[in-house]
């Protein structure tokens, strides 16, 4: 109700300011006003708020950082290694399901169970090992030869080292390595351990041999790792030895430690060699055994590129990784190769052991190679370890898998292989950058024998001790009558005998395990039957 | 009544049994076995060694027949299961003393 117009003119100021009092006295009218007064703020607010977005869009000025806060490298850097070394602790972890297959898929369906319960115990048992003895003889402090901090992880710091990685995470990540090498030991020693006698000694391998051992080449004051400065052995040789994932610690040390057990076992019960008109048994199921090496390959690119630690290294982790590959493939390719060449046939088991045998010797060398360096490597590996195979065959040791050509003497080949193929462009990797400042050199590129002479006596000193205790071990368990079973037990059937079944229980012919079986009750008329049975056996006898 | 036992190649059995129940054949026993006749197999090589394989897969039909009914099926078999190369397999006839139902006890002729 306006009324600008009253008595026909309009209305003066005086008037229309009575006319507000009298209205703000009608509560209908105030309400009216708070409405009216709320929708003009709401449109100067708008009006404003565009404003200012349009000054913000188009007219912002930027001023200069006067101070960011601090980020320090750490804060970012050691959390991407962690992730890093973790995931390819996992991939590492995942070679044992590379392993049982392998080695279940190689051996008969007679002895598979106890590869199976091998493969999973002995993992079990280096966690708890490993966690209590073996990370701190392997990893922490000590003189040279052996750690003797950080017993059951006590007393650890929050990183390890300088490398920034959390401690449980490397411990993890190395876990996986001693698993790796526990499980390579069992492989030369399938079908007739006992398995006690695989308790013992895998005890022995993951609480000691590989820790001590390893210790000389990886702990931080190893002293094959410190070798050819002054104040350590041989100062005037220049350089330490070098297993940038573990050729010689892991790989070498499994396989000899496998050869000492075969050797003291023997072989397979009615195993006939080459050299006496037999030949190697035959496997039960190849779609495992290589499906399993199919997953060893893929589980490697844990193994290989996360032994930097490091993925600020990034150039070094690709390098590593695609070597790794390299050297598989022409491993894989020269072993069928040579097969053929020799038998005439395209040997499924040659090819898988080549292709492994091709990631065991790239395994030392693969940060320091070019990836030219690495197809050549793996090409001898992969014939290499055909010629392993055979001089065990003409040795009479039963190797189901091959496990000591694949593991032990490509191991060797691959750290000798750093003194001949390291190309002179990489020296170290680290947390935050590569430090290539003093680049290892190999004999084909110019760099002397320095390098090659070092990888020798690293190696030669791994095997040899690695040999000797084993033997020790394996000699001492034998006497103790556990590492051998029984030739009774062993003809029985090794999985009945031990684990109480076997690996494919159709071989029992009861409704129990048949493939079309189930036990079915009989209805009420089996009255007759026995009556009719009993009349049928009467009148036969 | 006659056993006849069959033991022939394992790629002719699908025709062999199509043409055993046109035939008119009701019943077989089949198991999956191996076996050689006068040659011995051949040679394979694993892993650097040499093995034979003297002992090849075939597959062994039993059927229990009338009398009247046996050269029928011999017919059918020989008709389908022979490929003119070495390994087709043999035929044997035995005579069957008694046959017997499991579920209504019936015997002889009967039976099968």
């Amino acid at each position: 109700m306006r009324a600008r117009v009253q008595n026909g003119r309009r209305m003066s100021l005086p008037e229309k300011f009575s006319r507000l009092c009298t209205r703000l006295r009608n509560p209908e009218w105030r309400r009216y006003g708070g409405t009216l007064f709320a929708g003009k703020m709401l449109g100067l607010g708008l009006v404003l708020l565009i404003m200012v977005i349009v000054t913000g869009l188009f007219f912002t000025h930027v001023y200069a950082q006067t101070g960011t806060p601090e980020v320090k490298a750490a804060d970012i850097v050691n959390p991407i290694n962690t992730a890093w070394t973790l995931i390819a602790a996992f991939l590492v972890f995942g070679m044992q399901v590379g392993f049982t297959m392998l080695e279940a898929g190689f051996c008969r369906s007679r002895e598979t169970v106890n590869v199976l319960v091998e493969c999973v115990v002995d993992t079990c048992l280096c966690g708890i090992l490993f966690y209590a003895v073996g990370f701190a003889f392997m990893f922490s402090h000590g003189n040279g030869f052996i750690g003797y901090h950080w017993f059951f992880l006590q007393g650890a710091p929050a990183t390890y080292e300088s490398t920034g990685v959390a401690f449980l995470a490397v411990w993890i990540f190395q876990f996986a390595f001693a698993d790796t090498c526990s499980t390579i030991t069992s492989g030369a020693m399938i079908g007739r351990t006992g398995f006690v006698g695989d308790l013992l000694y895998s005890i022995c391998v993951t609480g000691f041999i590989y820790p001590v051992i390893g210790h000389w080449a990886w702990g931080p004051d190893g002293w094959l790792a410190l070798m050819g400065s002054a104040g350590n052995v041989f100062p005037s040789l220049g350089t330490g030895f070098h297993d940038f994932a573990g050729s010689t610690v892991v790989h070498t040390i499994g396989g000899f430690i496998a050869l000492a057990g075969a050797i003291v076992l023997g072989p397979r019960l009615g195993r006939k060699f080459k050299r006496d008109g037999g030949q190697p048994m035959l496997p039960h199921d190849l779609t495992i055994a290589i499906s399993g090496g199919l997953i060893l390959w893929f589980g490697w690119y844990g193994f290989n590129p996360g032994s930097t630690l490091s993925a600020m290294d990034f150039e070094g982790i690709g390098r590593v990784a695609a070597n790794t590959t390299l050297a598989a493939c022409a491993a894989g390719l020269t072993s069928i190769l040579y097969g053929y060449f020799k038998m005439k046939t395209w040997d499924a088991s040659y090819t898988t052991n080549g292709f492994l045998a091709g990631l065991v010797a790239i395994t030392c060398p693969c940060y320091w190679v070019s990836p030219t360096g690495s197809v050549l490597l793996g090409g001898i590996a992969g014939v290499l370890v055909i010629m392993g195979v055979d001089l065990l065959e003409w040795l009479r040791i039963d190797d189901p898998i091959g496990a000591v050509p694949v593991h032990g003497m490509c191991g060797i080949w691959g750290t000798l292989s750093l003194g001949l193929f390291a190309c002179g462009k990489y020296g170290a990797t680290g947390p935050l950058s590569p430090d290539n400042s003093a680049p290892l050199t190999g004999l084909f590129y110019g760099g002397g024998l320095q390098v090659l002479k070092a990888q020798i006596i690293g190696s030669a000193c791994v095997t040899l001790a690695t040999f000797a205790v084993a033997m020790v071990v394996m000699l001492t368990v034998n006497a103790m009558g556990m590492l051998r079973l029984p030739a009774e037990m062993e003809a029985y059937g090794m999985d009945l005998h031990e684990h109480g079944i076997s690996a494919y229980p159709e071989y029992v012919i009861s409704a129990l395990g048949a493939p079309g079986g189930m036990t079915q009750e009989l209805p009420v008329a089996g009255a007759k039957a026995s009556v009719a049975v009993g009349s049928l056996s009467r009148a036969v006898s | 009544m006659t056993k006849v036992e069959a033991i022939i190649q394992p790629g002719r059995f699908d025709i062999v049994k199509k043409a055993l129940i046109d035939a008119g054949v009701e019943g077989m026993t089949i198991s999956e076995v191996r076996g050689h006749g006068r040659q011995k197999g051949h040679k394979e090589s694993y892993r650097g060694g040499e093995y034979s394989v003297d002992l090849l897969p075939k597959v062994k039909l039993e059927l229990v027949l009338q009398d009247n009914a046996v050269d029928t099926a011999i017919q059918a078999i020989l008709n389908n299961a022979a490929t003119g190369k070495i390994g087709d397999g043999k035929i044997f006839l035995y005579k069957v003393e008694e046959a017997i139902r499991i579920r209504s006890q019936e015997r002889g002729a009967a039976a099968i």
